[in-house]
């Protein structure tokens, strides 16, 4: 009996995350001409548009460091990111994107984003940072 | 981290100085053997490859008994996984004073959706365990959540009831 009802469990899990999947793709792509679709150093941003245009709301005038990062592949990883990255006063903000791999951090416009601290400081979790993208808000 | 299953329960806490180790200490309830004890473990990240879409490990892990020299166990355990996909599993030999015995599994699991950070993400998993001293390999579902810092794996099976994990990130 408790082996069915874990079945059953699961198979309700599995049609809930379907029916919300679909949701989310559907959302996203319903933004086009967004700062996430600038183009950097010739490179378009590779970023989850919901996310990225969620987490640019309040930062006018501000400038976003957009961290490609290798091996960040679960929300439970990640989260060591954030622990480290929040101890970081200039800091004013921070998201991470599962989905594109990416971690954003929002500085002041006159900042100086080190990408060697902030590749330091993503290989102290475990992950690897591979590029930085800079976005002026 | 809190373990149970048909062999003990236990508490896990531990520290990583660096992502390349762990220190800590295990209280466990052993069923089997009707006694209780703690383990000073250490876990070592022998390798590791992160890809844009993927993260492979391979660990060593250790325990030696507050009950003496002759009661600790070593092993290995390694995973993959994408956002998708997970394949691990593990090895582990405990030498103890009355008995020495291996434990082996292999987990397969497939995530029903890909969530964003901050949602409660799904797995729905196949474990394959054996333990020699229970005997035959067994064979069960499992389910894992996580949502934050809080991981939950339940699994259960007809023969060696329910398998229960618990971790949370401080």
């Amino acid at each position: 009996m408790k082996y069915l009802y874990l079945v059953f469990v699961m198979m309700a899990a599995v049609y809930t995350s379907a029916h919300n999947h679909t949701m989310h793709d559907m959302e996203s792509y319903n933004h086009e001409g967004h700062l996430h679709d600038t183009m950097v150093d010739g490179k378009l941003l590779e970023v989850n548009p919901k996310r990225f245009d969620n987490f640019i709301v309040d930062l006018e005038g501000k400038q976003v460091a957009v961290v490609s990062v290798s091996g960040m592949v679960c929300d439970f990883c990640a989260r060591g990111i954030e622990k480290t990255f929040s101890k970081n006063q200039s800091i004013l903000k921070l998201d991470v994107d599962l989905s594109g791999g990416k971690v954003l951090l929002a500085f002041d416009r006159d900042a100086i984003i080190d990408f060697e601290d902030i590749k330091k400081k993503i290989l102290s979790n475990g992950q690897n940072a591979t590029d930085l993208q800079i976005i002026k808000i | 981290m809190l373990q149970s299953n048909e062999m003990q329960n236990s508490t896990y806490y531990h520290y990583s100085p660096t992502y390349k180790f762990s220190l800590g200490v295990e209280q466990v309830k052993d069923k089997y053997f009707d006694v209780n004890y703690s383990y000073f473990r250490l876990t070592y990240l022998l390798n590791r490859k992160n890809t844009k879409h993927s993260q492979r490990n391979l660990y060593l892990q250790s325990g030696l008994s507050s009950e003496g020299l002759d009661h600790y166990f070593y092993g290995v355990h390694g995973d993959w996984e994408t956002r998708r996909l997970f394949s691990g599993f593990g090895y582990k030999e405990t030498q103890t004073e009355k008995l020495d015995y291996a434990e082996q599994y292999l987990q397969l699991g497939i995530a029903p959706y890909i969530g964003e950070y901050g949602d409660l993400h799904t797995w729905l998993m196949i474990q394959s365990k054996h333990n020699e001293l229970m005997g035959d390999w067994n064979t069960y579902p499992v389910l894992k959540f996580f949502k934050g810092n809080a991981l939950m794996e339940v699994g259960y099976a007809d023969t060696s009831e329910w398998d229960i994990h618990f971790m949370y990130r401080f």
